[in-house]
């Protein structure tokens, strides 16, 4: 028995592994500085213009969410998921972006300077003009993606398409 | 020598082959008739990158161009310069109107993609 019990505190915890007063702060205020919403779902939810500036977002689900001009700076963006998302104009600079899924995100004008990208899917992403810059993208995918126009400065590593 | 330059200004667009763009309402509509083509109204800006890929990349892909060709006349506002007609909603540029015989809207594309999906759109939407 006492497995079981255990088991289901141990898949509750995972089910909430956010801070429930800061998902609620977010869906009141729309901007959610320095809050845990790690694993949230964050899906359906209108994210433009959202702060999220030094946020723990780890494997928070964005897909096909709305969120342009969402200013995710330094925030932890591990295992996250944006596919789908319109992300216009967002801020990753000084993110943490380990193999976080961009598949067919439109991320026009995004900023990606100083994050530590690893391991991302930028497949079938629109990327154009974005702007990248102190980045190593070796370990990352841009299949089918839209570069037209997208800045990479001379510092970053495995630009691709070279 | 009017009409040497109207000609030779003429040859040079046809040879270019690009897409003519409108920028009237009703002179499109009046072409689309006159035609027999649809109008296709695009809400965009000089300063939105994803526009300008569409018109830069998009409407150059010669695939892409000859259906355009072929189905629609092409009506180009700006968002800071052009109010959308009455009945028409956007809310994000670039905006794609279809317009119905009606000068209604009959359907729309929000947003651009590469050559091959918009094609894909622009025939689900004819």
């Amino acid at each position: 028995m006492k497995p079981i019990i255990i088991s289901m505190l141990v898949c509750s915890t995972l089910l909430f592994a956010f801070n429930r007063d800061d998902f609620k702060h977010l869906k009141e205020e729309g901007d959610c500085p320095k809050c845990d919403l790690s694993y949230a779902d964050l899906r359906g939810i209108d994210l433009s213009m959202s702060d999220f500036t030094d946020a723990n977002l780890t494997h928070a689900n964005l897909g096909s969410t709305l969120a342009h001009k969402a200013d995710f700076t330094r925030a932890d963006l591990n295992y996250a998921v944006f596919a789908n998302a319109n992300i216009k104009g967002a801020s990753f600079v000084s993110a943490r972006l380990k193999s976080v899924n961009f598949y067919a995100a439109r991320i026009w004008k995004g900023n990606f300077s100083h994050a530590r990208i690893d391991h991302c899917n930028f497949n079938e992403s629109a990327l154009g003009s974005a702007i990248f810059d102190d980045n190593n993208l070796t370990n990352s995918t841009f299949s089918g993606a839209i570069l037209y126009k997208t800045v990479f400065h001379k510092n970053v590593v495995g630009v691709p398409g070279k | 020598m009017k009409p040497v330059i109207l000609i030779i200004a003429c040859t040079i667009t046809l040879l270019a082959g690009g897409i003519q763009f409108e920028h009237d309402f009703n002179s499109a509509l009046q072409k689309a008739e006159k035609q027999n083509k649809e109008v296709m109204m695009m809400y965009s800006a000089p300063w939105c990158p994803e526009c300008n890929y569409m018109k830069e990349v998009v409407f150059k892909n010669k695939n892409v161009l000859a259906y355009i060709q072929k189905h629609f006349i092409v009506l180009s506002l700006d968002i800071q310069k052009d109010k959308l007609p009455k009945g028409f909603d956007f809310i994000g540029i670039p905006t794609f109107f279809f317009l119905d015989k009606k000068a209604k809207e009959k359907d729309k594309i929000i947003g651009g993609s590469k050559a091959d999906v918009f094609l894909q759109k622009l025939k689900a939407v004819k």
